[in-house]
């Protein structure tokens, strides 16, 4: 079997920054790292490689040359490979910018029966580019995913977390999917594992490498444009419970959380 | 050391009102005392009710107050956030508990002296975030970080896990503003560095757990931000492997770490379960290590976790995960700093233990630990300081025993620990301090110095008055 894992270097910061004037994100002077949800995707990943002989791990990014680490931090994790799909020309992408270069590597790169990303990116928190490449790859995609209950050559079946509970879907392979917190924990990085990292050549493949159409990619072949970035405002109404009687103020809390529908 | 002291009595709460205003004084409200009558050592087992709380706002205010005190005969026992150990903020006598918690601010943060003026109140953790701002670091990191008060901190001389690199909270106090107990404002040290003019007072005023003075306003080193970081987490299949592992990795790693921490195996079995996570080799291993290295640039801390794994690997280490990013770095944490939550969640008797050898000896407490168990048949998981020789035993309730024997049981169990390390020339307490909790175990271990102990006592607070049963 081949696996894809698509991996984002992400600011590593809990509140991304926003430029009030352009509306865009303040990368300069922060750490970057590997965008902690995908690791999700590449933990799932390095687990299907420990149970199905000659499965393959690979781990693709798209972003500047020093994304990089984040493909030598999924394979320290577990992966075989990394790739860097890197070009200036890719610069400014949008979602389906992103997802159209990163079709282009996955066609490239060939044959993958699963492609795992994670559920979205801290930095941009749109969750688009892994739907969006599905559609553009014409493959189903399963979002959401908590768990893979069964996988065979041709097919998968897996649960998803939906609002109120868990759906069961099948599909047939290959597919995309999004997985989501639950469905694991992160293995840390051992010793060996840094060290094979750290030896490990991550090739870069340019827009020429990818024979893309100059259309469709960067900010010029981007049909979106971010207009605005902002946070929405949080409001707070904190309402106290007086009683002198606690049976009676517990009794009045809990009718109020029913009546909110929160228990 | 104590004497007779005298009721609270409305006259006196009047007066106090007058000093720190109407809402600063509690009284006779049982429920709102009763939030100072303990602190995290034993919770209500070890719990006395105080009289009256006053949280005063300004060091004259203070004053005022211990003048009052003395006055009347009245004892005042300190206060930071409650979060210690030892009960040394417990009000055994009644009388004034002085909380500090509204003396919260930061003064200054001097960039070009590097030195932090803070109130007493302030939260360990607010100065680090606040320094880090500028760019600078305050290095004091007791695992309660995020609850303890700088106050208490040097009231108690606090370690905590970056000792080993940075010294404990003693060592990054410049100055210490304070109110003796015999009544008056006096201060030690300021904005230097080194002063070799006569005795040095900040060092009898730090770890005094409020038996001297209040203090008001405390000097604090700055240093600039350390950088980036690398956690190692390296489970060992013996306890002994993992202990001959801290002197060898300091040495052979030629980079002094920030931390090397030690956890047994029962404490990360109880402290996975609390946190929900677990722990690769978690049923193979006996103890781990946690070491943490500061480093300039990503290279640099290649360099020095390549070594030092390598130095663990040749030395029994079943294996060793690197944490360089923020979220493996929190798993590996996590199960140390809520160590005590976790056993806490289990068995909500547990106390804490606090004992400190020399490095060389923690194998040997570490046997005695053990032994003890058996002696007892009681579980005592351990974690603590490995390079600092500081280990924490928590001795665990057996499910049948009654919480008021088991209190007698693990007070003795912790005494006989507390002598062993002694007895290695260690000491009763490494960081918590004595409280009430460790009294009777100073003039045993300590002998001429606890006599000089006395003497300073006396000069400073003749009337005892000054968190009495404590320490004495
Ligand atoms: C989960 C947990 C983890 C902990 N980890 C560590 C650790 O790693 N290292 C460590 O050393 N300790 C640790 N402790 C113990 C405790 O947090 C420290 O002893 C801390 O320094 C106490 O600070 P506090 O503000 O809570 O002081 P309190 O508990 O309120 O008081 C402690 C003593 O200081 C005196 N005091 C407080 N403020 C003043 C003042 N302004 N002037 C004079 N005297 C004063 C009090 O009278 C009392 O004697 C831990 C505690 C918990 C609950």
């Amino acid at each position: 079997m081949k696996i894809a894992i698509l991996v984002k270097q992400v600011p590593a910061t809990d509140k991304v920054k926003i430029n009030k004037e352009t509306g865009t994100m303040i990368r300069e002077n922060l750490e970057s790292e590997l965008n902690p949800l995908d690791m999700y995707a590449v933990e799932e990943a390095v687990r299907l490689k420990e149970k199905y002989e000659k499965t393959k791990v690979i781990a693709i990014s798209m972003g500047p040359p020093f994304a990089k680490d984040v493909l030598k931090d999924a394979i320290s994790m577990g992966a075989d490979e990394g790739y860097l799909v890197s070009d200036r020309k890719f610069g400014g992408a949008d979602t389906w910018a992103t997802a159209y270069t990163l079709k282009k590597a996955i066609e490239k790169l060939g044959g993958f029966d699963i492609i795992f990303t994670g559920e979205r990116a801290t930095d941009g928190e749109t969750g688009q580019v892994g739907p969006s490449l599905a559609t553009q790859l014409d493959l189903p995609i399963l979002t959401y995913v908590s768990k893979i209950r069964e996988l065979s050559n041709e097919s998968i079946v897996v649960e998803r977390t939906i609002e109120g509970g868990k759906e069961v879907v099948s599909s047939e392979l290959p597919v995309v999917l999004s997985v989501v917190k639950e469905i694991n924990e992160p293995r840390i990085p051992n010793f060996s594992g840094k060290m094979k990292a750290k030896k490990a050549e991550i090739p870069t493949l340019t827009a020429k490498d990818l024979d893309v159409d100059p259309e469709k990619i960067g900010l010029f072949g981007s049909p979106t444009r971010v207009v605005n970035v902002y946070y929405p405002k949080m409001t707070r109404k904190g309402v106290i419970i007086k009683s002198k009687d606690p049976e009676a103020a517990v009794d009045e809390l809990i009718k109020f959380l029913k009546e909110k529908d929160i228990i | 050391m104590t004497r007779e002291y005298q009721q609270i009595d409305e006259g006196l709460i009047k007066e106090l009102r007058k000093i720190s205003g109407e809402k600063a004084v509690i009284y006779e409200d049982k429920e709102q005392l009763s939030a100072y009558a303990k602190d995290e050592a034993g919770g209500e087992y070890y719990a006395h009710m105080p009289d009256a709380v006053v949280k005063p706002a300004s060091a004259e205010e203070i004053l005022s107050i211990v003048k009052l005190a003395n006055k009347y005969g009245i004892p005042i026992t300190p206060r930071g956030a409650g979060s210690g150990l030892s009960g040394a903020a417990v009000p055994i006598y009644g009388g004034i508990v002085l909380s500090l918690e509204r003396m919260n601010n930061i003064i200054e943060i001097d960039k070009t002296n590097m030195v932090a003026v803070v109130e007493p109140g302030v939260v360990t953790n607010d100065l680090c975030k606040r320094v880090a701002e500028e760019g600078l670091y305050y290095a004091g990191y007791p695992m309660s970080v995020e609850t303890s008060f700088i106050g208490g901190n040097v009231a108690t001389n606090a370690g905590g896990s970056k000792v080993i690199k940075y010294g404990n909270t003693g060592h990054h106090v410049l100055g210490i503003e304070t109110v003796l107990g015999y009544g008056d404002i006096v201060e030690f040290g300021g904005k230097r560095r080194k002063d070799s003019s006569g005795y040095n007072f900040i060092n009898i005023m730090v770890g005094s757990e409020g038996t001297l003075g209040i203090f008001t306003k405390i000097y604090l080193n700055l240093i600039p931000l350390p950088g980036k970081t690398v956690d190692l987490l390296i489970p060992f299949r013996s306890l002994d492997e993992a202990i001959a592992n801290v002197a060898i990795t300091i040495k052979e790693s030629s980079v002094l770490p920030t931390a090397v921490e030690f956890i047994d195996k029962i404490s990360v079995e109880l402290g996975s379960r609390y946190n929900n996570t677990t722990l690769p080799y978690q049923e193979e291993a006996t103890a781990y290590l946690i070491v943490q290295f500061e480093g300039r640039t990503k290279k640099e801390l290649e360099e020095i976790y390549e070594k030092a794994g390598k130095v663990s690997l040749e030395n029994g280490a079943i294996d060793v995960f690197i944490a360089d990013n923020r979220t493996f770095s929190e798993k590996i944490w996590r199960i140390r700093r809520n160590w005590l939550e976790g056993l806490k969640a289990f068995d909500p008797y547990v106390p804490t233990g606090d004992v400190v050898v020399p490095t060389a000896k923690i194998p040997d407490i570490m046997e005695f630990i053990q032994k003890t168990s058996k002696k007892y048949s009681v579980t005592i998981p351990v974690a603590g300081h490995a390079a600092d020789g500081n280990l924490h035993p928590a001795p665990m309730k057996p499910q049948k025993m009654p919480p008021k024997e088991w209190m007698k049981v693990s007070e003795e169990i912790l005494k006989e620990i507390a002598l062993a390390a002694a007895r290695l020339g260690g000491a009763v307490s490494g960081e918590h301090g004595i409280g009430f909790i460790k009294k009777g175990l100073l003039p045993v271990t300590k002998k001429k110095e606890f006599e000089l102990m006395k003497i300073i006592k006396e000069d400073f607070d003749p009337n005892y008055i000054m968190n009495p049963g404590k320490l004495f």
